[in-house]
């Protein structure tokens, strides 16, 4: 069983906050999707070998510079930005 | 002439180059049937590009040049495909306003060959789910029966194809998204090789299993599209530079001396109806001259939770980037930094979302790293040399699509874990790397269509290809409601 403190440290760790209600029925869902995952628990790999799944290695290119996109294209999502950087309103 | 089982990319084709129709016309068509549509397969339609689009391929045709397989033809994309200055959501309200700057290879590579976008498609929230209901928007329907779902997470690509109110679309298949609402919606439906198409652009979910793939209604028209999107993108790292694939000469090869294997474990819990379809399809490759054998495949069943792990590990790294900074949703109110980020991805991911990215913290946090994370890792390596002894003995193996037909909408499932069986039979492909077609082969009692699942080792496109394509030309669609629905060429 997942305890209330695994599990907001969990959700701390995904930079998630739940409430009350939710935190209790995460932890159920956790605990479910933690039994489903234990099935891996029944074969013991004979290998202690790590996948490469494509068979391709250090795909690397010239350390060139080359062109990238400009900076007012990329603000247009943030409504132009201010002063050529992304803003956030100010804290304190 | 209605929509029958040919072709409809060289049908359309033909009809522009003879000047039956103008690609103006046929753009307005297709926009009509989307607007009266209610198969809630469209995200967000454009209009106003697809019509510009379609005048320069008009323009080509009134100049006397010739078109190539796929100009002119309207077609539309998840919407988990990166479009330049058209939003790009996800389907998820965290990326709600998000206008990409650049376009995905593959959507660049159909632009290239002269494709008329009609819009994007409806999708679980970043590809997230079976039935396409984890959409902000809600989910795309099945035109078989608009009471059931279209399946996910690719579902509005495989309904608007279903429908014909797209020629074609592209989804993408991380455990099973594009070959399982094919099979739901009787459409064909192919998952490349890890590698063989180009992942820039495409919004990660699973990095090390997401690839792109054309869904259609024929093996023709997957293999033209195929064709164009296939191949090393310098954009994309884990594309493989060494293969070229061109797969559309040979889908007529004969498949003589064809060695088919059945593995048992993708049968246990599978509808008897879909078992007697597949059983009946498999007869016809047997009465083509292909040998047929069934063997025991017991690694196959470890396939899922191993991909719920590292899919779930790689969908928290790769969703870590969504903070509300740069781009999409950003809530309102907030008193610091760390509080705007919480926020933000509190309100702007939905449950399922929430859930993986949950999960995927937990597989990989001190403690449980080794006995979850790296040991899944560990049994990937089985299963995928497991799949390689099953190639030395056959050409392919042919399974179900998914043990189930369509759901109806708005099912309840008891808890998360049950849903996810419904991927039972796509995900092993994803685990492993390898392609995968689903094929439509017959309808069950409530009418709604069953899929076939082929698979081959790594980059044998063409061999899926063409041993779909011995099949469907052998059946007939008779039996398709939707021949009659959408745009009738």
């Amino acid at each position: 069983m997942i305890s209330r403190d695994e599990m907001l440290n969990l959700a701390n760790l995904s930079k998630l906050y739940l409430s009350e209600d939710e935190i209790e029925d995460a932890m159920k869902e956790m605990d479910g999707m933690i039994d489903f995952a234990n099935q891996i628990k029944e074969m013991s790999p004979n290998s202690h070998e790590t996948p490469n799944i494509n068979g391709l290695s250090n795909a690397l290119r010239d350390d060139e510079v080359i062109e990238s996109y400009p900076q007012n294209k990329i603000l247009e999502n943030v409504n132009g930005g201010k002063d050529g950087y992304f803003y956030i309103k100010k804290y304190n | 002439m209605s929509n029958s089982k040919r072709g409809i990319i060289k049908r359309i084709k033909n009809m522009l180059s003879n000047k039956e129709i103008s690609c103006k016309e046929l753009t307005e068509k297709y926009l009509s049937e989307i607007k009266k549509s209610n198969l809630n397969a469209y995200v967000t339609v454009c209009e106003e590009k697809a019509y510009k689009d379609a005048e320069k391929i008009d323009e080509k045709i009134s100049s006397g040049e010739e078109l190539n397989f796929l100009e002119g033809v309207p077609m539309a994309l998840k919407d988990i495909i990166s479009t330049d200055g058209i939003e790009t959501t996800c389907c998820s309200k965290i990326l709600s306003g998000y206008k990409p700057i650049f376009d995905a290879t593959v959507w660049k590579k159909l632009k290239q060959n002269g494709a008329v976008l009609l819009g994007k498609l409806n999708m679980d929230e970043f590809a997230m789910g079976s039935s396409c209901e984890n959409s902000c928007i809600g989910g795309a329907k099945n035109p078989h029966n608009i009471n059931h779902v279209s399946g996910g997470s690719s579902g509005g690509s495989a309904s608007a194809v279903a429908g014909n109110i797209a020629a074609y679309a592209l989804g993408t298949d991380t455990g099973g998204s594009v070959r399982q609402p094919a099979s739901f919606c009787g459409v064909v439906g192919l998952k490349p090789t890890y590698g063989a198409v180009s992942r820039y652009g495409v919004i990660a979910y699973a990095s090390g299993f997401d690839q792109v793939g054309p869904i259609a209604q024929t093996v023709e028209d997957v293999s033209l599209v195929f064709d164009a999107i296939s191949g090393y993108d310098f954009h994309d790292s884990t594309s493989n530079p060494n293969v070229k694939m061109k797969t559309f000469n040979g889908i007529n090869n004969d498949i003589k001396g064809l060695k088919i294997g059945i593995p048992k474990e993708y049968y246990d819990g599978v509808d008897e109806k879909i078992k007697l379809s597949i059983e009946e399809a498999v007869k016809v490759y047997e009465s083509m001259g292909a040998t047929i054998e069934y063997f025991d495949f017991p690694e196959v069943k470890y396939s899922l939770p191993v991909y719920y792990i590292l899919a779930c590990a790689e969908a928290t790294s790769n969703l870590a980037r969504f903070d509300g900074v740069r781009y999409g949703y950003r809530t309102e109110h907030y008193k610091d930094i760390n509080e705007m980020i919480c926020k933000t991805r509190s309100e702007g991911f939905g449950p399922e979302v929430k859930r993986r990215i949950l999960l995927g913290n937990y597989v990989l946090s001190s403690g449980y790293y080794d006995s979850y994370y790296k040991k899944a890792q560990n049994l990937r390596a089985v299963i995928i040399k497991a799949f390689d002894r099953a190639f030395e003995k056959y050409d392919v193996l042919i399974t179900p699509t998914s043990p189930v037909t369509a759901f109806e909408c708005n099912k309840k499932f008891s808890n998360p874990q049950e849903i996810y069986l419904a991927d039972i039979c796509t995900v092993p492909v994803n685990t492993v790397g390898i392609p995968g077609i689903s094929v439509p082969c017959g309808f069950d009692s409530k009418g709604l269509p069953i899929g076939m699942q082929i698979l081959g080792p790594k980059f044998s496109e063409s061999k899926l290809l063409n041993v779909a394509h011995k099949y469907e030309t052998f059946t007939d669609y008779k039996n398709n409601k939707c021949v009659e629905m959408g745009v009738r060429l």
